[in-house]
């Protein structure tokens, strides 16, 4: 028999301790506050009080004129913390900072190339890797063919609403999901087997997002009850291709670049020699939009150099020189004093840092999007590369990583939360193409077989090839602080042009940008996707 | 004046406990920030110091939440439920069935204050909020994110709330009761979300859509006039008439002034609600909010049109008193609402 859990005398009110005014939990932190989204200790109270009475002092003797451009000529840091934020407002009355938003290179640099510079380049498209078009011609290698028969490639239908809300079949499909992974994990594989068959009967008679994102779900799901794992997970070619493809369809590899950027180059402000090791080379796309900042930066730019690193490739061509010797032509175009070494590792983990040859007097920055994750794959790895990073003492760490934990323990909590993020993810590519900026078909289905390989992986495979061990920002949080990290926030200028980039893209009403403890993450519409951070050795 | 300003922050401090003042002061100091005199408005770094929090399909002190997306319109509403026994332990929230079959459950479809301009229905203070009364009021909570000013003005507040109004009545699983299954509906808002709540209640008894009750907590009226309230009370807990008047022009259409129907809601501009079938309202007053006035003004009109009113009047209250539960008056509210909705 139901329980009727809504009747309120099952909520006692006033007996609740939690209603009453709180007491300070160890950490000093005030729990109201904490429940709100600040940081207050309780010990600090009369003092945040305090600058609170100071700072609207302080305001009075400016006019609404003078308080507005206040605002807007600050940047401003980590709003959960109310005391440190006080205090910046306070000392804010003082003049700007280096970075004024208005002056930035990033967004120069886009506007500027737009409307003067041609520049005569042998690779042709234009510069912009944010937000048009990608920086390296279409010349590409013909694409891999597809090794997995189950990618829905067919003209795409009118838009429905989201998955909690959709029709009976909706509801019902996902509950087979669930059922069908429920059984997976209790290894009942006679009744996961009748309920991975129901699926595909009800994933066709579902549209959109939900059908294609079932049909990914339920191909994993039978590639690991019949034990018929993916190969060539690990084509990295293929990967670097798809990932293109979906590097044009949605912002988020955008967004992961220009926000790990923008921290950099704060970071390098005033620097002369610089070194910028990237964990995650691939076509070097993120290196293009840095080098322009860096060449339009007040004062000139910096001697830069790059060091990629990238896994070993199938095929004869050595990708990681000919990206960096494109970066080469690029620099040199636009007159910045350009170095480059590619390394060739399976694994971060098979790096030390001696090998970098970190230079007296450079200043670095070590950057890794959506590549940390690949490392919890193994023990220990994780804690050699940070060590390693450590060691290499860099100014800057940036890190970009799908903001979901599917790597806890039990398989069924996989299986549920990576159902949640992809069936958003799907749902945000939806969206896109809608509009004026539109994005081809196979732009789209390139990105679909993207994030399906990454489904797969998740859901179908186990120890050292389950690579797709994402973590959210508090899980990395308590890994980077154990390494000896600590947190360099992203401010309110960094915020600020990310949605102004976000505006650009087609659907763009759907993302949203949200600051998180001094980090920046992008989602859509209420859920965030993936997460920008930016560390420093403590 | 500095000084004058130093006597208002005492006078605040000695009504409120010191987390409250600091809370609603930090909001006070950084919207006078947002707020440009031309009338724009910082929007950008309004949603970077928001704090928001996303939903959560696993219980949390016996509280789930999830997100609905209108893909049409980019509408979202947050729906909170009191988790149970026999709800799907996965995650995905049990769609199908009604609430109950053998009570009754109110559903509240909720609009969020913030002036018309400010905060989301993800915000935490709102976020937070809405658990509270799903845990205390043993309702179902609809958290509508409607467009915000002044960027869309006047009627799209009115316009996303009458859509949610409409797509909460459709929901099979709010549904409720033995007898009689269909969703118990009523509206509640605070600051613009009690203003929100009152006009598409109005819309909603001129169309025949049923409203069971209205409860608008500090509601936003106003008008041309000075009201005496206003006059006494300017500055001197956490809001100026120049902030309500900054907020009135975001709102709405250009050109307008106070006595706007949608502001003066008894003020004459507007069509009588004699008659109608108006829902029963709860009217809460904060003591020392100024705009008390307009407030206690909208309980006599709707007295005046025949309709069933119950005012709550807490003499000590400032605004944003139950955005922490550290006091008696949120208790009070809390007990007040519970009887309200289940009478």
């Amino acid at each position: 028999m139901k329980r009727d859990h809504f009747n309120p005398d099952n909520f006692s009110s006033s007996a609740n301790p939690k209603m009453w005014p709180c007491q300070p939990d160890d950490s000093g932190v005030d729990e109201l506050f904490a429940v709100l989204g600040y940081n207050v200790k309780s010990s600090d109270m009369a003092d945040v009080a305090h600058k609170i009475e100071q700072l609207e002092e302080a305001m009075g003797t400016f006019h609404q004129e003078g308080l507005s451009q206040l605002a807007d000529e600050t940047v401003h840091y980590n709003p959960s913390d109310i005391a440190s934020w006080l205090e910046s407002m306070i000392s804010g009355l003082n003049p700007i900072p280096e970075f004024e938003s208005s002056s930035d290179p990033f967004l120069e640099s886009s506007t500027s190339v737009n409307s003067q510079m041609p520049l005569d380049l042998d690779f042709g498209s234009d510069l912009i890797a944010i937000p048009g078009k990608a920086v390296y011609p279409r010349a590409q290698p013909p694409p891999k063919k597809l090794k997995t028969s189950i990618a829905s490639a067919v003209p795409l239908p009118p838009a429905t609403p989201l998955l909690v809300d959709s029709q009976e079949n909706g509801i019902r499909l996902v509950h087979t999901l669930m059922a069908c992974a429920e059984a997976v994990q209790q290894e009942n594989f006679k009744l996961a087997e009748a309920l991975v068959k129901n699926i595909g009967f009800l994933a066709v008679s579902q549209a959109g997002a939900m059908r294609k994102v079932a049909t990914y779900f339920a191909e994993a799901l039978a590639r690991r009850i019949y034990k018929l794992y993916p190969a060539n997970q690990q084509d990295s070619a293929f990967n670097d291709l798809l990932q293109m493809h979906f590097y044009e369809t949605c912002p988020y590899l955008k967004f992961a670049h220009f926000t790990a950027n923008q921290a950099i180059l704060e970071a390098f402000a005033g620097k002369t020699r610089v070194h910028v090791i990237d964990f995650s080379m691939k076509q070097g796309m993120q290196w293009p939009a840095l080098l322009q900042a860096l060449a339009l930066r007040p004062g000139g730019p910096p001697s830069f150099r790059l060091t990629g690193i990238g896994p070993p490739s199938h095929d004869e061509t050595d990708h990681l020189q000919e990206v960096g010797w494109r970066l080469a032509q690029l620099a040199e175009s636009i007159n910045v004093e350009f170095e480059y070494r590619g390394f060739v590792a399976s694994s971060l983990a098979d790096l030390d840092a001696a090998m970098f040859n970190i230079r007296e007097g450079e200043t670095v920055a070590v950057n890794s999007i959506f590549e940390l994750h690949q490392l919890l794959a193994r023990p220990g790895a994780i804690e050699k590369v940070l060590q390693m990073v450590s060691e290499l003492k860099p100014k800057i760490l940036t890190v970009v990583e799908q903001e979901a934990n599917h790597n806890g323990s039990a398989f069924l909590d996989r299986f549920t939360e990576s159902l949640h993020y992809y069936s958003t993810l799907f749902d945000s590519l939806e969206s896109c193409g809608v509009g004026e900026e539109s994005v081809s078909v196979q732009d789209k289905v390139m990105s679909e077989v993207y994030l399906g390989r990454q489904i797969c992986n998740v859901v179908a495979c186990e120890g050292v090839d389950r690579v797709e061990r994402h973590e959210t920002l508090e899980q990395w949080k308590t890994r980077f602080g154990s390494a000896g990290f600590e947190a360099v926030h992203l401010g309110s200028n960094a915020y600020k042009q990310a949605s102004m980039l976000l505006a650009l893209f087609a659907g763009g009403d759907g993302y949203r940008v949200d600051e998180n403890n001094g980090c920046l993450m992008l989602g859509w519409h209420t859920r965030p996707l993936i997460a920008t951070s930016a560390w420093k050795l403590s | 004046m500095a000084g004058s300003n130093e006597v208002n922050a005492n006078e605040s401090k000695r009504v409120v406990p010191l987390n409250t003042w600091i809370l609603i002061s930090n909001f006070k100091l950084a919207y006078n920030m947002l707020r440009r005199s031309d009338g724009t408005f910082n929007r950008d770094l309004n949603e970077f110091l928001d704090r928001k929090v996303p939903a959560n399909a696993v219980p949390v002190d016996g509280v789930y939440s999830f997100d609905v997306v209108d893909r049409a319109t980019s509408l979202i509403n947050r729906v909170y439920l009191a988790a149970g026994e026999t709800d799907a332990p996965w995650g995905i929230a049990e769609l199908e069935k009604p609430l109950s079959t053998t009570a009754i459950v109110p559903v509240i479809v909720f609009f969020h204050g913030g002036s018309f301009v400010h905060s989301s229905a993800n915000s935490a203070i709102y976020d937070t909020f809405c658990r509270r009364l799903v845990r205390t009021c043993g309702a179902a909570v609809v958290s509508v994110n409607y467009r915000r000013s002044p960027e869309h003005r006047y009627p799209c507040a009115y316009d996303d709330g009458w859509a949610a109004l409409k797509w909460v009545h459709s929901r099979s699983w709010l549904r409720s009761g033995a007898d009689d299954s269909r969703v118990h509906v009523y509206l509640a808002g605070d600051s613009s979300g009690g203003n929100i709540a009152h006009h598409v209640a109005v819309r909603a008894a001129e169309e025949g859509v049923e409203v069971l009750g209205n409860i608008l907590l500090h509601p936003l009226f106003g008008g041309q006039e000075r009201t005496e309230s206003e006059m006494r009370l300017d500055g001197k807990y956490f809001v100026r008439i120049q902030d309500r008047d900054w907020y009135w022009r975001a709102y709405l259409p250009e050109g307008e002034d106070r006595d706007h129907p949608a502001c003066n809601v008894f003020g004459g501009r507007n069509r009588s609600i004699e008659g109608l079938s108006f829902p029963k309202s709860l009217v809460v007053v904060a003591g020392l909010d100024l705009v008390q006035d307009w407030q206690l003004g909208y309980v006599k009109g709707l007295e005046g049109s025949g309709h069933e009113v119950k005012l709550l009047y807490l003499e000590k209250a400032t605004i944003g008193f139950y955005f922490l539960p550290n006091n008696d008056h949120f208790h009070c509210l809390m007990e007040e609402m519970k009887a309200f909705l289940h009478s």
